[in-house]
């Protein structure tokens, strides 16, 4: 399966009648796309922001963080299942709105959710404050029920997402790049002496607001599967996510998975990299068991040599990351795992729930119980309502001077799972 | 808790969904649990299919208690 991914830069946005990408701005009409929004009888109210890297703005609370991709050739569209038809993407050509994100925030949930500062200490702890963020501020109607709202709020900021990428249709590239990932027979033909390398994705789908949707299909709901890593450029793994936003992955994370452009990178080098592999992460055991049988199994079918498995979330999943470690391990393949780390605010606690001598080759993402302060911004986007209760967050989390003293947890993608962000730990 | 409980001298029964974490952290007797979000019921039976199988859990977990064992058991609710 080949996709060229075509990357069209964006330096800017601004908000304008006329909406086009021209010189490398993007030019936006917040009562045209509100309107798209309010289409949802669920949505009350809606609002734009825009927020630039150094600004002192701090986004909460964040839901996700979507980047805009359109199909320009071939099969399918960007967010199958979701968005567009169920159809098979991963081939032909798709253009992507480098440097930029549609974020959504506001009162969706009420609870729980992250924050993204675009300066100070906060904005080094997110790789979202590095992006010109269009932030989509949704003010949800009352008396529907939360799982309501964060449909209604996912779907939002699809929607807007894809409305932004048709304005690059036409556009000619800045930078383009090409991937491919070969059928059984083409990789066991194309580097016959490379080590063959796959990648086990964990998806979060602990239900209750803990979940992520592969072409649509809730995520709990699958067994394990192979994967074409282009599929997942075009949007066929999306985030229903928004707790513990530190280590969620946002739908931007998995439209840019760091462990499937580095296996890509080195692909033909160092390694082949045969494919992917998604599982899942459920509340009952006999799905933990039953999951973990089958992504070894299917490692084993695709006769790997080594597999890098990759958590979502952290609590019970470290059964999960565990289980799958130790099965893919006992059949002869060599496994690392990407996790992050629950050590208690001075680091000396166990850093995982689960843990076994398999495990012997790990990266970590950090240690999410670190405490960090928060100096305050000059503007908020959303609102500071739930800084006390969101998961990281404590009773008087909020100071006076409008700071913010609370767990590294509190920031979205802070200690990424894939690898996304630069912090680790010792 | 059950560690320390164990440790002044109770015998203890670990009921518990992921019994693979309870292996880790050392608990003697195990008695799978339904789910994380509901470890002692099931939503999606009737009431009165609930109640039995509640009943039926702490019975198992009862039994276990009763139970002598040499290494770490998991009690597995028939």
């Amino acid at each position: 399966m080949k996709l060229q991914l075509g990357y069209i830069d964006i330096n800017d946005i601004k908000f304008d009648k006329n909406p086009r990408i021209e010189n490398g701005v993007l030019y936006v009409d917040p009562d045209a796309l509100v309107a798209s929004v309010l289409q949802d009888e669920l949505i009350k109210d809606a609002h734009f922001e825009i927020a630039k890297p150094g600004e002192s703005i701090r986004i909460t609370p964040v839901k996700d963080v979507i980047q805009p991709r359109v199909k320009v050739e071939g099969p399918g569209g960007v967010f199958p299942g979701m968005v567009a038809k169920e159809t098979t993407v991963g081939s032909g050509v798709t253009h992507v709105l480098r440097g930029m994100a549609v974020v959504t925030a506001g009162r969706i949930v009420g609870f729980q959710e992250g924050i993204i500062d675009m300066s100070g200490p906060g904005a080094d702890y997110t790789p979202f404050s590095k992006l010109n963020n269009l932030v989509l501020v949704i003010e949800p109607q009352e008396n529907f029920k939360q799982h309501e709202y964060e449909h209604a709020a996912r779907m939002a900021g699809f929607k807007i997402a894809c409305e932004i990428a048709e304005l690059a249709r036409e556009l000619s590239p800045d930078e383009t790049e090409t991937f491919e990932s070969p059928t059984i027979k083409e990789s066991f033909e194309n580097f016959p002496g490379l080590p063959r390398v796959g990648y086990v994705q964990m998806l979060q789908s602990q239900g209750l607001l803990h979940d992520t949707y592969v072409y649509g299909v809730d995520a709990k709901r699958i067994v394990p599967t192979i994967i074409s890593p282009t599929e997942t450029m075009d949007g066929a793994i999306v985030s229903g996510n928004c707790v513990s936003a530190c280590d969620k992955n946002t739908t931007y994370h998995h439209q840019n998975n760091p462990v499937v452009a580095e296996l890509f990178k080195e692909h033909g080098k160092t390694i082949n990299f045969v494919g992917q592999i998604i599982t899942n992460e459920n509340v009952y055991l006999a799905d933990k068991i039953r999951s973990s049988d089958w992504s070894a199994k299917l490692a084993e079918y695709l006769s790997l040599d080594g597999a890098i498995i990759s958590q979502e979330g952290f609590g019970n999943p470290d059964t999960d990351l565990i289980m799958n470690c130790t099965k893919i391990e006992d059949k002869g393949i060599k496994t690392v795992i990407i996790t992050d780390e629950y050590a208690g605010q001075d680091g000396k606690s166990q850093s995982l729930a689960d843990a076994d001598p398999k495990a012997n080759a790990c990266v970590t993402g950090g240690n999410a119980n670190e405490v960090i302060h928060l100096p305050k911004m000059d503007k908020v986007i959303g609102t500071l309502d739930y800084v006390d209760t969101i998961a990281g967050g404590h009773q008087g989390s909020l100071q006076a001077d409008g700071s913010i003293i609370a767990e590294l947890q509190v920031i979205t993608g802070a200690t990424n799972e894939m690898g996304f962000n630069k912090l680790s730990a010792r | 808790m059950v560690k320390e409980i164990e440790r002044a001298g109770f015998p203890v029964v670990h009921v518990c969904t992921v019994t693979p974490i309870s292996l880790t952290v050392g608990a003697n007797r195990i008695v799978p649990a339904v789910a994380i979000p509901h470890p002692l019921g099931n939503p999606g039976l009737e009431r009165d299919e609930e109640v039995k199988l509640r009943r039926h859990i702490v019975e198992t977990a009862l039994a276990a208690l009763q139970t002598e064992v040499d290494d770490q058991t998991i009690f597995e609710v028939k």
